[in-house]
């Protein structure tokens, strides 16, 4: 390299801020160092002879200090004036103290992520041994009143507003707890072939058999039954938010559950002749504590559905909802057999 | 003639007010706070029913099932489990141990009391 190349390279290398080589290709002589390898590195760079290939990616060693560290060089070929020369940008690679503390830091933040949901997990099934005495006590309470020939309508009133009140917080905690196990990623898809007409059997047998105002959830099956490979557990839970649902929006008529085995997919629809979704509720609906516009005076979380969808596409399946306000909704999931 | 259904439960709180509740359907209540006293209990009086918490000190509700299914006095009582827990596969795994049923926490009295008479009239 003559002289005036020599100061116009030196003065475009000191420029940059990541350490720099200029090698000459044949020998694999380091012809000039920029400030910020040189720092690294050491003075004694310039004119080395590198023994590592330094064609491809390459590593070199620092030397300034106890600490151990690494320079990740990149290639790449540069001609000055009509000569060839390979230019090599670096970046310096962490320590392995520094990669062992952002490991120790990422485990930490494990552990306290896994705390977290087991603390969760753990307050809710506690918080459920007083909300059961509390649910046995206002039965108690209103059987007593009832023996004793005291109800009335005040009286009546009260209590179901306690009782109700009661199982709403027990389906907060359980959509607290579904949606804390979602966020930590601490939920496993277990697949296994299951028929979805004895998961609803249970479900209705289950949650919706002793319903105060005697609604039944209607059964529909069309074509021939098959298993479709999915989590057992998460499909009831899908299957009970969407029921409840179907329920709660819905006041008069059964709500509905139709199961269509196509030739390829099966496709489980919830319908209500309920109050429906606005239209400007339906791109939001699937977001967390998000409630359609015309829910006044309904209890609800707005987890539900959020966890409804999270579970459907863990499972491979689709969620849809078609809906129209003051007429009812359906939500219609699609899961291929396997 | 009045039935006698054995109420396993380690709350205290809930025990009571389960008792009374029990009582005034006229059912003969006999309690015990956890599975050890439960068997010893069954064994005692031969309820026409045990109804158990799953998750209780010494002897739990699925070792309990298993000591009544082994036990020629024991296996032909029903054993209605009380769970706290919801989830599928502990149910399942309760009735496979043998339960002859389960209603979950927090419940309906009247939902328990019709799951009670499916069992015993």
């Amino acid at each position: 390299m003559k002289p005036q190349h020599y100061i116009k390279v030196t003065h475009l290398l000191n420029g940059i801020k990541d350490p720099v080589l200029i090698i000459e290709p044949t020998e694999g002589i380091v012809e000039k160092a920029n400030k910020a390898a040189i720092d690294k590195l050491g003075l004694s760079v310039t004119g080395k002879t590198l023994d590592v290939p330094f064609r491809e990616e390459f590593m070199l060693p620092t030397n300034n200090g106890a600490e151990e560290t690494c320079i990740d060089f990149i290639p790449s070929s540069i001609s000055i004036a009509q000569k060839e020369y390979v230019l090599a940008i670096g970046k310096t690679t962490a320590s392995e103290q520094h990669l062992r503390m952002q490991l120790r830091n990422l485990e930490q933040e494990r552990a306290l992520q896994e705390m977290k949901t087991s603390f969760i997990s753990m307050t809710s099934h506690e918080f459920r041994t007083p909300l059961t005495a509390i649910a046995a006590a206002v039965d108690l309470l209103e059987t007593r009143i009832r023996m004793d020939r005291m109800m009335n309508p005040f009286y009546k009133q009260n209590i179901a507003k306690i009782s109700d009140e009661i199982f709403n917080l027990n389906t907060m905690l359980d959509e607290i707890l579904t949606l804390s196990k979602i966020v930590s990623n601490n939920y496993e898809v277990k697949k296994t072939p299951v028929n979805v007409s004895q998961v609803v059997d249970y479900l209705k047998f289950q949650y919706f058999s002793e319903r105060k105002d005697e609604r039944k959830l209607e059964v529909k099956v069309v074509g021939e039954p098959r298993k479709i490979s999915v989590d057992k557990d998460q499909l009831s839970k899908i299957l009970t938010n969407l029921i409840s649902n179907a329920f709660k929006y819905s006041t008069h008529e059964n709500p509905q559950l139709k199961l269509h085995y196509h030739a390829r997919k099966l496709v489980i629809a919830v319908v209500d002749h309920g109050i429906g979704i606005p239209e400007k509720d339906i791109p939001h609906l699937f977001n967390s504590f998000y409630r359609g516009s015309n829910v006044d005076g309904i209890d609800g979380t707005g987890l539900g559905l959020a966890i409804v969808k999270t579970f459907t596409e863990m499972n491979g399946g689709e969620i849809k909802v078609t809906s129209e306000k003051g007429k009812g909704t359906k939500f219609s999931l699609t899961f291929r057999y396997a | 003639m009045n039935r006698t259904i054995l109420l396993i439960e380690d709350k205290p709180a809930l025990t009571d007010t389960l008792k009374c509740l029990l009582e005034l359907h006229e059912f003969n209540v006999l309690t015990a706070s956890n599975g050890e006293e439960g068997v010893a209990n069954a064994r005692r009086h031969h309820p026409h029913l045990v109804i158990s918490d799953i998750f209780m000190p010494v002897i739990n509700g699925y070792e309990l099932l298993e000591i009544f299914k082994t036990d020629n006095e024991l296996r032909n009582i029903p054993v209605l489990m009380l769970t706290a827990k919801t989830g599928i596969e502990e149910i399942n795994l309760a009735m496979k141990k043998g339960a002859a049923g389960y209603v979950t926490k927090p419940f309906l009295f009247r939902n328990l009391h019709a799951t009670i008479l499916k069992l015993i009239l």
